[in-house]
């Protein structure tokens, strides 16, 4: 049996029905590729395919997640590459920017834990099958680490990012001296939180993100003690 | 009180004023092009959270060279290219066993009559070729481009993308002579 694998007609290309869609072909260029698809069953099919395809990514990989996820890698790929940074500094600029547009700057925050209660996870290191997190921090002057001991500022935008390790469910929890505020309750997506949040208030508090397999309600929790036994709890302080 | 508020807008937050890039443009890149090149990511990977990975890799390398994005005669060919280059190095990295995938899926068709799905059939000999002549051979029988337009493409001179379409037919004879008999290609070692 022969096989024929493909490749250009005479006046077929996938390409060039792809740039139709995307609007890349203008004038009598455009206008003859269009007067041949409507005619040409072979790209018709290819048509089809676009439309497919946008139905895939809508459905896998709405627009928030990508653009948290393309945010994420411009904020996080310039600490891999530590040593370049001069060659780097350029594109850093249009990261910085990038995450600006996207809502969400990436910081990897060293955790203020306890250590007590259940399994802790750490922001920025992943614990051995365990699960993890990471903040991201956003205001006015672009994109930076949050130091350990670095007030929050104000205007700031926080975005909470999970890394669930298998875990299915997440809930987060703002604790501040005698009140608890319930930010999330649900699935352990992998990535951004539906929201990003700005802290209002004063002197300390403590974000807890606790990671289960079990589903965890976030309004149940007034302190750490209430988080399930064998989650994994995410603590951050926040200060200002 | 307690001191948290949902900033307005989900996730994205409000829009940001005076951000280096123009407002929008990552939605903009989203609705043009992100379903292509997922589509190129998930057709190669064959695995959905790779692809999603690859997705916005592809977008970080895209925004990390915005003007040779824009300077692009065809901003879908370029995102193509990058998209097809990412995925073949990330098989290449992982070793992806190509060979195995034609013989099960050869051993899947038994005594059928009916050929494999033709981009399928590519895509799984891609891996038998040398590493030059997989881009070719992706740009040529599935992005359907001309040799000539490969040339532009990829900077290379026709006569070098001849040579790596050949190799690719050479490459594609021989792994299907041994993982797939009774599968042939056209004679001739031209497309």
């Amino acid at each position: 049996m022969r096989v024929d694998l493909g490749g250009p007609g005479p006046s077929c290309s996938a390409m060039r029905v792809r740039r139709l869609a995307a609007g890349e072909l203008a004038g009598a260029e455009g206008e003859r590729v269009a007067r041949h698809v409507a005619e040409c069953a072979r790209c018709q099919a290819v048509q089809r395919g676009i439309a497919q395809e946008k139905t895939e990514l809508a459905r896998a990989v709405p627009f928030e997640a990508f653009a948290a996820g393309v945010a994420e890698k411009l904020a996080l790929a310039p600490r891999r590459r530590a040593t370049r940074v001069l060659r780097w500094a350029a594109p850093l600029a249009a990261a910085a920017a990038v995450a600006l547009v996207a809502g969400a700057a990436l910081v990897h925050r060293p955790l203020a834990e306890d250590g007590a209660g259940p399994r802790a996870a750490q922001f920025g290191v992943r614990s051995k099958g365990g699960a993890s997190a990471q903040l991201f921090v956003q205001d006015g002057r672009g994109v930076r680490e949050l130091g350990v001991a670095e007030p929050v500022p104000p205007g700031a935008r926080l975005q909470i990012v999970l890394h669930p390790s298998g875990r299915k469910y997440a809930a987060a929890v703002l604790l501040e001296p005698g009140e608890a505020t319930a930010l999330y309750s649900g699935p352990a997506v992998q990535g951004a939180l539906p929201q990003s949040f700005e802290w209002t208030g004063a002197g300390q508090a403590t974000l807890l993100l606790v990671l289960a397999d079990t589903p965890v309600i976030a309004e149940r929790i007034h302190t750490r003690a209430d988080t399930p036994a064998g989650a994994d709890v995410v603590q951050v302080s926040l200060r200002r | 009180m307690a001191g948290l508020r949902v900033i307005e807008g989900g996730r994205a937050g409000a829009p940001a004023r005076g951000a280096g890039l123009p407002p929008g443009l990552l939605a903009e890149l989203y609705e043009k092009h992100a379903a292509q090149v997922y589509g190129r990511c998930r057709w190669l990977l064959r695995d959905e959270h790779e692809a999603r990975d690859a997705l916005q890799e592809v977008f970080v390398k895209a925004l990390r060279s915005l003007d040779d994005f824009r300077g692009a005669a065809s901003p879908t060919t370029w995102l193509l290219k990058i998209a097809t280059n990412h995925c073949l190095n990330a098989l290449r990295a992982k070793k992806a066993a190509f060979r195995e995938q034609l013989e099960a899926v050869q051993a899947v068709r038994k005594q059928d009559t009916e050929p494999p799905e033709r981009r399928e059939l590519v895509r799984m000999l891609l891996g038998a070729a040398p590493p030059e002549a997989q881009e070719v051979a992706v740009l040529y029988y599935v992005d359907e481009l001309t040799q000539a337009e490969i040339a532009e493409t990829l900077g290379r001179s026709l006569p070098t993308v001849r040579k790596r379409l050949r190799e690719f037919i050479a490459a594609a004879r021989e792994a299907l002579r041994t993982a797939m008999p009774g599968i042939e290609l056209p004679e001739g070692d031209e497309p």
